[in-house]
């Protein structure tokens, strides 16, 4: 089978290579390339024209992150405000500590339906816990129902993006995915012919297949209902149409009231797809009778989320509302795509999230995936300082290695402790300044650059060049000068 | 249910946070920055023009008209669409049921009788011009959900009244929250792949707008420059009250 991406791609951070490596094929790959740059300035393009016709986007961002503050700084009395509206409007909720036990409470809960086969709505949340693999090796078919999943699942693709998962792949691509697995072999690569494919291919699965699982934008304390945004359709297909329906969501979803959605609402299709709204938002409030599922169950997810709200720095990458806007503004992920964070949740909202999902065990690399330029956080929505937090997870990545055995001969570590003393006075910094020049002269060439260091200091010259030093230093020429005017 | 792990969850979520006495938390709510626009500035007429605009650039067709002229539009509506079975929720005013057409109305349809309706009228209960939105609080008037959802053509009826401006102010036209809601902000669509916009993946690939000016005292006041907001108490409305619509809350 021809994979659109060459290099096996894994999105599980426990072994997922290192963000530098992962990078690689897709810096190889013109194709791979093209298609996100593409992707990308539509999307940025779309946005920025919706932004700025806003005249109150900043108060707007202002409430946001003060409400999904708050939410999260009462979390507790919140939650339990939501499984009691919930719960009285006939909805059970169940709680999963971690992924395996939100994996076998949604397996127990489609086993006692008899069911077979599940239709899914796109959700990350159920990436992250890795739930299609462990239900079809548990003998369940799930077919997920999003244009972009269904070119992933069909294409056996992994997610790049966590609102285009499929951006990636191109429509000669996706082409070739549904004509080979869908079996229509004249099918052209024009995307209206390719989106009707998917919609004659689902429609018989929407209206049989009495089970749906998907996930939620937001579940609301005051009243114990979930809003779910989507563009396609298949969403409302999914909530409404099947007899049980099964909403796997973080703990963090949780915002206290109703009204609140007047915010996310407004901030939350434009920075994602650069609309005014998504097509359909859907709201619904546990069981109602005669309309939709008649059984409704909520797994609430903490995986990892308990611990990161514990950390009062940290805690504002809980007030993330997965509008993707922070990846498309990110020049990193502009070049290097989704794949190479080996995470479902790529680009900087991934680099701060995954490691901490991990409970800094794993995906150490991905704090280190930015330039610090500051985009992410200019376009958030709900304010997430992802550079401070990523400065944060910095330093306590750089602390965990400190305390690994052998690197004290590590010569980064060498030369930072040297670094560190000369720079403590001034005698010393000056005198090595002198000595750095001299050094520096070995490797000047004629056109006054750097073009390659030996050792540690390769890991700069191998991307960039460095200006050689200049023959006066700025201390010297002011010395100089004060000496002349005496 | 695994209570152990609701109370490990719960556990660990309380000593990650202070946790406050209830009054507290309303107090902290109640304190929270809401600096963004509220209350729309635009003269009713612009604002029903914007959301004219609005629906356009997604593709609907609007089509303007008055009570007097109401069935005479739907009947115009239904007639051009070139279908011949309409679905309608049960509390539709029976007299947009035009005669001649194949009428399902649904008093418990299943969802094969819906899926065989080849359109569907519904009422609604708000638009918002901002965004092109149309509220649907599935009223009897409005339908269960499947209904607007399963066939391709969707007549949605919407009277100028309950056109507002911005979302916070149909938010402050929910009286209480709605158990149901869906907000519908064109037919639906995908960019998933390259970004091209496709009108028209599950839900009805055509959705149809008439907007029925019921707001003519409310237009005269605004000509014979009368304060807008005394004279937006006293709209009138040429229409039978409909279920579901702001002049029941």
């Amino acid at each position: 089978m021809s994979s659109v991406v060459p290099d096996r791609v894994v999105l599980d951070p426990r072994f997922a290579p290192p963000f530098p490596q992962a990078a690689l094929p897709v810096l190889r790959n013109p194709q791979l390339r093209k298609n996100v740059a593409h992707a990308i300035d539509v999307i940025q393009g779309k946005r920025g024209k919706l932004v700025a016709e806003k005249t109150d986007w900043q108060a707007l961002r202002t409430a946001a992150s003060a409400i999904r503050s708050h939410a999260l700084e009462n979390l507790g009395a919140y939650l339990e405000q939501f499984e009691e509206r919930c719960t009285a409007a006939g909805g059970i909720v169940h709680w999963a500590a971690d992924a395996g036990e939100a994996r076998s409470i949604i397996l127990d809960l489609v086993r006692h339906e008899n069911a077979n086969e599940v239709i899914k709505i796109k959700t990350m949340t159920s990436a992250e816990i890795q739930l299609n693999p462990f239900l079809e090796a548990n003998g369940v078919n799930v077919f997920e129902t999003d244009l972009a999943e269904i070119i992933l699942q069909l294409g056996e693709e992994e997610p790049s993006h966590i609102v285009v998962p499929a951006l990636h792949v191109n429509r000669s691509q996706v082409r070739e995915i549904f004509a080979r697995r869908m079996g229509l072999k004249n099918l052209s690569d024009d995307p209206k012919e390719l989106t009707n494919a998917a919609r004659t291919y689902l429609r018989q699965k929407f209206l049989t297949i009495p089970t749906a699982i998907g996930g939620a934008n937001s579940l609301i304390a005051e009243t114990g209902s979930v809003a779910v945004v989507e563009s396609e359709g298949n969403g409302r297909m999914c909530l409404t149409l099947p007899r049980t329906l099964i909403t796997l969501a973080g703990i963090e979803k949780v915002i206290p009231r109703f009204q609140d959605l007047e915010v996310i609402l407004q901030l939350l299709a434009r920075s994602a797809t650069g609309e005014r709204m998504n097509p359909y938002t859907s709201l619904w409030t546990g069981v109602m009778p005669g309309d939709g599922p008649q059984e409704f169950h909520v797994v609430l997810l903490d995986n990892g989320r308990s611990s990161i709200l514990a950390k009062p720095k940290q805690r504002q990458t809980l007030k993330c509302i997965r509008c993707a806007a922070c990846m498309n503004a990110c020049p990193v992920y502009r070049q290097t795509g989704g794949h190479a964070y080996g995470s479902v949740y790529p680009g900087p909202i991934g680099a701060i999230l995954t490691p901490q999902l991990m409970n800094m065990e794993h995906a150490q690399s991905l704090p280190f995936a930015s330039s610090l330029c500051g985009a992410c956080y200019e376009v958030c929505p709900v304010k997430i300082n992802i550079p401070e937090v990523l400065l944060e997870l910095r330093s306590q990545v750089v602390n965990q290695e400190r305390r690994q055995a052998g690197r004290i001969f590590d010569p980064l570590y060498l030369g930072l402790r040297i670094a560190n003393f000369l720079f403590a006075g001034a005698g010393r910094f000056h005198a090595a300044q002198g000595l750095g020049r001299i050094g520096a002269r070995l490797f000047t060439r004629k056109d006054g650059w750097i073009h390659s260091l030996p050792s540690v200091g390769a890991k700069w010259t191998q991307t960039r060049d460095l200006r050689g030093l200049p023959p006066q230093n700025f201390h010297e020429w002011w010395a100089a000068r004060r000496k002349e005017a005496k | 249910m695994n209570t152990s792990s609701r109370q490990s969850i719960l556990e660990r979520v309380r000593s990650a946070t202070e946790t406050a006495a209830p009054a507290r938390i309303a107090e902290a709510y109640a304190a929270l920055p809401r600096d963004y626009l509220r209350q729309g500035a635009m003269t009713r007429e612009a604002c029903l023009d914007l959301m004219i605009e609005r629906l356009r650039e997604y593709d609907a067709e609007v089509v303007e008209t008055s009570p007097e002229q109401l069935l005479a539009a739907i009947r115009a509506q239904l007639e051009t669409s070139g279908k011949r079975i309409f679905a309608a929720p049960e509390g539709l005013p029976s007299e947009w049921l035009i005669p001649g057409l194949d009428w399902k109305v649904d008093r418990g349809l299943t969802t094969a009788e819906i899926e065989a309706a080849e359109g569907v009228v519904t009422a609604a209960f708000c638009g918002i011009a901002d965004s092109g939105t149309i509220a649907l609080h599935h009223s009897p008037a409005e339908g269960r959900r499947v209904l607007t959802l399963l066939p391709d053509w969707h007549l949605c009826i919407l009277r100028a009244s309950q056109v507002v401006e911005t979302l916070p102010e149909y938010f402050s036209r929910c009286p209480k929250p709605p158990a149901l809601a869906t907000y519908i902000s064109g037919p639906s669509a995908t960019a998933d792949i390259e970004m091209t916009r496709i009108k028209g993946v599950h839900g009805p690939r055509f959705l149809h707008v008439l907007l029925v000016h019921d707001e003519s005292i409310f237009k005269v006041a605004i000509r014979q420059g009368v304060d807008s907001k005394s004279a937006r108490s006293t709209v009138s409305d040429g229409l039978p009250a409909l279920p579901g619509t702001p002049d029941e809350l």
